[in-house]
This record gives structure tokens, sequence and C-alpha cells, in this order.
């Protein structure tokens, strides 16, 4: 590392540091090895196969400060019309009671803002924490773990159907200053549980932000998780996304990211399915313009036989956006009879917009089924001619085709007000 | 109606359509035989306006109005219909979404109310009667999956539902078997009126027995070459094209 690496990495991980006042008790020795790792963790670079294609040197330069939460303000646009839920909202990474609410699910999961735990849930926790999603792998995940007090334990109890989906709000306000901000989210669907989770990612102000959130989730043998998140976030406002899921035996975990806004947004999705019969679905979908910047980094890990997952990410980009899609499906040796299909679809609108894509598939096992592939092109020029003949407006026609395309990803999500609002978003993007 | 004269059209630096002049009445049905490679399709796309070709010569005016500075969409809305030889699929994009949104597209424009999602239903199933449209079939995505007969019902279809004053059917009986054709041809027929004249683009004249037209041109290295009624679909039927083709030269 050269000096100067030195001085930004080190001015980085500084404006981080206030937010560990809050004297947190529990998770205690994953903080200690993150605290320790970031004595020599470095801010990934091109040279890191897993960050080559997003530059995040002028971003982590940037002045940022550790913003407050308020209560003032109007969560009215970002909520999802027509669906009942359990709702956590976080400014800035802070827990705000005053605008959230729960009690739809009395009795059939909980709901634990993290500075709340106590009792049998701690307990739940402090076995979860940071088993996932390693402290010393990359120092963002370092820097959550070691400072992250904002977030929501979620324990779905076993064999219990959730009744109404769980969203969490987690709103950037950006419009006083500069918001940097981080979240950390535990998700334990026991065995034989069903639920739906949301998690927003919405911002307010024209200042820049970041926000920095890792989410670990362990679901369950026989049980069913659908975990949602929508990405729609202010240009100004940049997301680094880690989330780590484990599967047991014959669970079955469905996660669809939808990016629609975001100045720079990287997620990084690991499937672990460490169980016989498990099935991971993981779409995702992204619409982009101005300058905008989304990397999704995705790894299914096969660790036993008969295992399923299919992917699907699709991408829009529009104007000088830039999408970036690294996924790699990895069959261990034991993980026989494993079926793994990968796909990464994009349509590029303009001469300037940019598609890197790199599925990859890594098998040692000799008797599976696997797939991956990708395609980029433009909008299909002979659809759009048709539904122009056909009376409908160029722009009108466009639009069409861009939900058409990106709305292949959304139909297979089961709350109706749910996937009808995602729709809309995605059809509103362009307008 | 349609007065195309001295039509010139290019695509890639080639030219197709080399000074073709034809005069379409209303009520009246035009069919347009030839050879393959005469211009028949091109004809029909310059007309419905697709991007790919350069107009070099030539007016077109249909209602009196300027038809190649028109955009697809006006075209549609002023009343002109082209039947796709090779319906596009869009999946992704449902027939009911599409089909509404493309009726109240041409409404707006011809300044008529935008049908209510009841009314617009009412008259999906009344006009799906006419092409014996399977009722699944509206429920899928457009064109997706649909066999080749049923691509062509559909063009028929949307024809009905659209409502307009010319038709043009570019080789819609290509890859249809005869009930498919009988159904296409009855259709098509129940449409005709005095006002709705169709443009009938053919390679073979068996369509031109179930829809008969008033007047058969036959169009070779893009241009017309010869014009006669029915019976001259006959005669091409029996002689082939080598007697126009020399002719030609």
């Amino acid at each position: 590392m050269t000096t100067t690496q030195q001085t930004v990495r080190e001015s980085f991980i500084g404006r981080f540091k206030p937010v560990a006042a809050n004297g947190k008790s529990l998770g205690t020795e994953a903080r200690n090895q993150a605290l320790s790792a970031l004595d020599t963790l470095e801010i990934p670079g091109r040279k890191w196969e897993a960050w080559k294609y997003t530059d995040l040197r002028e971003l982590s330069q940037r002045e940022y400060s550790l913003a407050t939460a308020s209560e003032n303000i109007d969560i009215q646009p970002f909520l999802i019309p027509g669906m009942e839920s359990d709702l956590l909202v976080f400014v800035n990474g802070i827990f705000v009671p005053a605008l959230s609410h729960t009690g739809k699910n009395e009795g059939r999961l909980s709901i634990t803002p993290l500075h709340d735990l106590k009792g049998e849930d701690a307990a739940l926790f402090e076995s979860h924490f940071a088993q996932l999603a390693d402290p010393q792998s990359d120092i963002f995940t370092a820097l959550n773990t070691a400072y992250a007090s904002g977030g929501v334990f979620i324990c779905v109890r076993k064999g219990q159907e959730a009744l109404a989906p769980v969203h969490l709000l987690f709103l950037t306000d950006a419009s006083a200053k500069a918001s940097l901000s981080q979240s950390r989210n535990l998700f334990v669907v026991e065995e034989g549980a069903n639920a739906t989770l949301i998690e927003s990612s919405r911002s307010i102000g024209e200042n820049t932000s970041l926000r920095n959130a890792v989410t670990e989730i362990f679901v369950g043998e026989n049980a069913t998780l659908e975990y949602v998140k929508l990405q729609a976030d202010t240009h100004q406002a940049s997301l680094i996304d880690r989330t780590e899921v484990y599967q047991s035996q014959s669970s079955r975990c469905f996660t669809y990211t939808i990016t629609l806004g975001g100045e720079l947004v990287r997620n990084s999705l690991i499937f672990k399915l460490d169980g016989q019969h498990v099935e991971s679905h993981l779409l995702g979908a992204w619409l982009l313009d101005g300058l905008q910047h989304t990397d999704n980094y995705t790894q299914v890990h096969h660790m036993q036989p008969n295992g399923f997952s299919n992917e699907l990410y699709k991408g829009i980009m529009d104007e000088k956006s830039t999408g970036v899609f690294n996924g790699r499906i990895h069959v261990y040796r034991d993980a026989q009879k494993t079926n793994a299909y990968q796909s990464n679809r994009n349509i590029l609108l303009s001469d300037t917009a940019n598609i890197f894509t790199k599925p990859q598939l890594e098998i040692y096992a000799d008797d599976v089924k696997c797939s991956h592939g990708a395609t980029t092109g433009r909008m299909d020029e002979s659809a759009l001619f048709y539904l122009r003949a056909r009376g409908i407006p160029e722009q009108a026609a466009r639009l069409m085709l861009v939900r058409a395309f990106a709305g292949e990803v959304i139909e297979g999500i089961q709350n109706e007000a749910l996937r009808g609002y995602l729709s809309e978003m995605i059809e509103k993007r362009f307008e | 109606m349609l007065h195309i004269s001295n039509l010139h059209a290019s695509v890639e630096g080639k030219e197709i359509l080399r000074g073709l002049t034809l005069e379409i009445g209303p009520g009246e049905v035009h069919a347009i035989m030839g050879p393959n490679g005469s211009g028949k399709s091109t004809l029909a796309s310059v007309l419905a306006g697709k991007e790919d070709y350069e107009i070099t010569d030539g007016e077109v005016l249909f209602h009196g109005k300027n038809l190649l500075d028109m955009d697809p969409e006006v075209r549609a809305g002023e009343g002109l219909f082209l039947a796709f030889q090779y319906p596009v699929e869009i999946p992704g994009v449902s027939m009911v979404n599409f089909l509404r949104t493309s009726v109240n597209s041409v409404r707006e424009y011809r300044g008529q109310d935008v049908l209510s999602a009841g009314d617009f239903l009412k008259l999906m199933n009344e006009k799906k009667k006419i092409v014996e449209l399977d009722a699944n079939l509206t429920k899928r995505s457009v064109n997706e999956g649909f066999s080749g007969g049923e691509k062509k019902r559909n063009e028929i279809f949307q024809m009905a539902m659209l409502e307009p004053s010319l038709c043009i059917l570019d080789e819609t009986d290509s890859g249809l078997d005869i009930d498919a054709l009988r159904i296409v041809s009855e259709a098509v027929n129940k449409l005709r009126s005095p006002e709705r004249s169709f443009l009938v683009i053919t390679h073979y004249q068996r369509l031109l027995e179930h829809i008969v037209p008033d007047f058969v041109h036959v169009l070779y290295q893009g241009r017309i070459v010869t014009t006669g009624g029915k019976e001259l679909a006959l005669e091409l039927e029996a002689k082939g094209y080598d007697w126009i083709k020399e002719g030609a030269i």
C-alpha cells in the first residue's frame, strides 16, 4: 500500500468510528475480529477479481458525516399501497419507532431492533451473528460488523407462517448534509416456517450518501423465504450491500433484487445450499440511466446433492450508465444431481451505456445439470415496429417493451400488491 | 383513398420499388401478385412505415394526406392496417394489455372516447368470434407460442378490433392450411364494406378464390407491369410468371 492509499483508507475507516460509542454488548467476539481486521484490510480496487468493474476510489474519498435520524419525515411516498405489513423504518441507519408499526404477525415471528435484543432472542442472535459474513473478508463487512448498530433481528418461529410481509424501510436523509450510514440485519427462518420480507432502500435530499448494509439469513429445514430488495434511491445515494443466505435441507428461498436508483450500487449475494433438496431462486433486474453504476456479484454454493438453483438477472441501461453482472455457480464434489441454471440478459438503450457480464460455472461433481449464459442487445426493433403499427405511440411502445423485459423477473412474487407495486415502479422508471 | 405515384424505395442502397403507381378507391379489393423478390413485401412495409427503407422518389397520399411523412402509429390512427407476414412474438406483453393499449391509442387519435375495461372486453369477445380465435390465446403474451395459423388469425382479429379503412394483407395465406385459410378468408369477407379497402399481397391464386378481388396487379422488378380483373390471377396460376418476365424485358 502506498502512503496515499494508506491515508485514504484510514480516513475512510475513521468516518465510521463515532458509531462505536453505542456500547453494544452483543456479538463482541465478531466485532473484535472485525476491528483487528480493519488494521490491514484495504479498500477493494480493480485488481480484485470480485471488484474488477466497480471503482470505489472516488466514492471512498468523499466527505461524509454520520447522520442523525429525524422523525419528521413523510414516509408515505415509500410505502407499498394496498399491502398490509409490519413496518420498520430506519432513517440514516437508526431505527425510528414513531414511524414504525408491528403486530400483524404476533406470536408467529419476532421482530426486534438490534439494540433491544434480550433473552432468548439475544442468545439466538449471538449464535448466528457473523457466521456467514466473515468480518475479515473485506473492509465493508468489517466496518459493518465493527460499527453498525442499526438493523433488525427477525425470527420466524418454527412451523409458523407469517400472516403479512415484513417491510424494512431504510431511508437515507441527505437533505441537510452528506450522509453515511450502516445497517445490519439477521433473519432466522426456523424449521417449516414461511415468510415474506421486503427491504426498501430509499433516499431523500440532494447531498451525496453512502449506506453499507450486511444481511445474514438462515433458512431452516423445510422453510420458505421470499426476500425482496427494492433499491430505488436517488442518483446521489450509493449502496454497498452484502447478503448471505444459508439454506438447510428441503428449504426454499427466493430473492428479488430490483435496482432502479442509486449512484453506485454493489450487491454481493451469496447462497450456501447446505442440505439436500434445497431450492434457491435468485432474480434480479436493474434499470439505469445517467451515470448510474450497478454491480451484481453473486455466488451460489451447491454443497450437497439434489439441489436446485435458478438465477436470472436482467439489465436495462440507458445514457452513460454501467451494469455489471459477475455470477458464479460452484458445485462441490459431493453435490451430485445438482441442477443449476444461470442467465444474464441485457438491453442497452444507448451507444454510451456499458455492460460487463461474467457468468461462471465451477463444477467438481460429475452427475449434474448446469447451464449459464449471457446476452446483450438492443431493444427489439421488430417488436417496436409491430406495436407502433398498431397505433401505439413510440414512447409508450418502448415502455411496454422495457416493462415486459424486466417484468419476467418479478412475475413469481406471491404478494399481489407488492408485485403490482414493483411492476409500476419499473414502468415509471423511464417515463 | 390511396394514391401511390412513381414510388421509389431502396434498402441498403438497393432499389426495390422502381416507380410504382397504384390507385385504390373506397371499398375496393386489390390483389398484388408477383414472383419472389419483385417488391411485394417491401410495398407493404413502406406503406406501414417501417424505417429500414429509404424513399427516394414518388408520393403516397392516404385520404388526401401525405402518408410518407407520418409515423407508423399515426398511419394506424389514420386508418391503415398491415397484417404482418411474420407477426412478431412479444414475450411479457399480454394480448389483452397490448390490444387495449392499441385500441385506445387509435381511438384517442381519432378523437373517440377511450374504452372502459368492460366495454373493451365486450368488443374483444365480439370480434374474437369473427376469426374463431381460441379464448385462451388472449390470455397469453402477444403471439408467443401461437401456431402459424393462430398468428395469422390474430392479425385479422386485430384488424377487426382497430376498424381500419385500408387493410394490407401481406402474404396472409403463407403457412396456412386449408381450414385456417377458409377461416381467415371468411373473416376478411365479413369485414368488407363500401368504405373499407383491401390490398391483398399474395404469391398464390388460392387465397383469391376466397377473397375475390376487384383488381389484380402483377408486380415485377418494383413496378406494376400488368393489371386485370380476377381472371388474371387464374391466368397466372396456369401460366406462371415467366411470360410476365419476358414481356417486361
